[in-house]
């Protein structure tokens, strides 16, 4: 019930907003504001870009299933990026180092965090293609490990400020979980500064909702 | 979860019907002047040299007015924007320039439209470095009169 009345309130939230992304670093000066909601965790993140090559933010994720929470300091760098006239790919590090609490009374003492991931993506107007893995260590409360490859093609190519449409497969291995790989077809919405995303697990019946807006 | 899952449905009808998230709401009449790919600098710092030039300069209501106003236009050829949040990035970076009086980056011609206050202007490095922080690469620059076919 909890943990409906949450990601109920960060719907609320996202709606209200009136707008949701993808790239991990931003402009030079500019805020994001990131929420992701998956199968195994929901997360909001904040972060600032003072350089091209790297961000720092803010995240707060909650593990559901495990009853624990990850509050850390999240230092992106874009380790590489491939410009073309219709493309463009990239390949982000991304760390992690915080505090993970207990969470739905769960009594373990906090302790120290650490979080270590790889992003990379090409991206057409009409294609995109993206894998990102990641490891979780958050001490007593255990470690896990996952890695996804997403696909998307776009049906029609959308002009500045026009709604961009996207459809997405997203396919996650969890080794940790009873379905260790899984299925997401979801619905990527993307206009200006906001992108959201709506999708549903086929193989562990859970909603993904990602938001994100860059200020 | 069944309850979340059938919130979602009428959340996101309600989002695609809002203003912002509505085509319908599209500001920009897009007047595309074909024109030659005459004067193309391709030497300032960050300036990649392989992609082709189109020096068409997009007229949205803001580059009119800044236009009629006295404002001399520049088009860039932009590597790497694919989606909205690359115009967004162009924007914020360009917008907060004093020269400059009106920025839009057409994705569908790939160029960062700029048009400047009367009597400033910016040189190609400076628009290099600066498309540079907003994390793209300029291929090459094209300054009126050609982007204006005078």
């Amino acid at each position: 019930m909890r943990a409906r009345v949450q990601l109920l309130l960060l719907l609320f939230f996202a709606v209200g907003s009136a707008a949701v992304s993808a790239r991990p670093v931003s402009y030079v000066g500019g805020w994001t504001f990131i929420e992701e909601s998956n199968r195994q965790s929901t997360a909001a993140l904040i972060h600032y870009t003072p350089s091209p090559s790297w961000s720092l933010g803010l995240r707060n994720e909650w593990v559901r299933d495990a009853d624990y929470a990850i509050t850390s300091l999240q230092p992106t760098y874009l380790l590489k990026r491939w410009f073309g006239q219709e493309y463009q790919a990239n390949v982000y590090l991304q760390g992690g180092l915080g505090v993970a609490s207990g969470t739905s009374g769960n009594p373990m003492s906090s302790t120290t965090a650490a979080t270590a991931g790889v992003i990379a993506d090409w991206e057409t107007r009409r294609f995109f293609l993206g894998y990102n893995a990641r490891y979780i260590d958050a001490g007593h409360f255990g470690d896990n490990a996952m890695q996804l490859v997403r696909m998307g093609w776009a049906p029609y190519e959308g002009d500045t400020q026009d709604l961009h449409t996207w459809l997405m497969l997203e396919i996650d291995h969890r080794p940790e979980s009873a379905d260790s790989v899984s299925v997401t077809p979801l619905l990527r919405f993307f206009r200006g500064p906001a992108l959201l995303e709506v999708g549903f697990n086929i193989v562990d019946p859970t909603p993904l909702i990602n938001f994100t807006y860059r200020f | 979860m069944n309850t979340i899952t059938r919130s979602l449905i009428p959340l996101l009808f309600i989002l695609l019907s809002t203003p912002a998230w509505s085509q319908h709401g599209q500001e920009h009449q897009h007047e595309h002047e074909h024109e030659h790919e005459e004067s193309v600098s391709d030497s300032a710092a960050g300036v990649a040299s392989a992609a082709p030039a189109t020096g068409r300069l997009t007229i949205t209501p803001e580059i009119e007015i800044a236009l009629a106003n006295g404002g001399t236009a520049v088009v860039a050829d932009v590597l790497g924007v694919v989606c909205d949040f690359c115009a967004v990035a162009m924007n914020k970076i360009f917008g907060k320039q004093e020269e400059v009086a009106a920025v839009y980056v057409d994705l569908d011609t790939k160029a960062l439209n700029l048009v400047f206050k009367p009597g400033a202007s910016l040189d190609d490095d400076a628009i290099a470095a600066l498309a540079v922080q907003a994390g793209y690469r300029i291929a090459a620059v094209h300054r009126s009169p050609v982007v204006l076919g005078s």
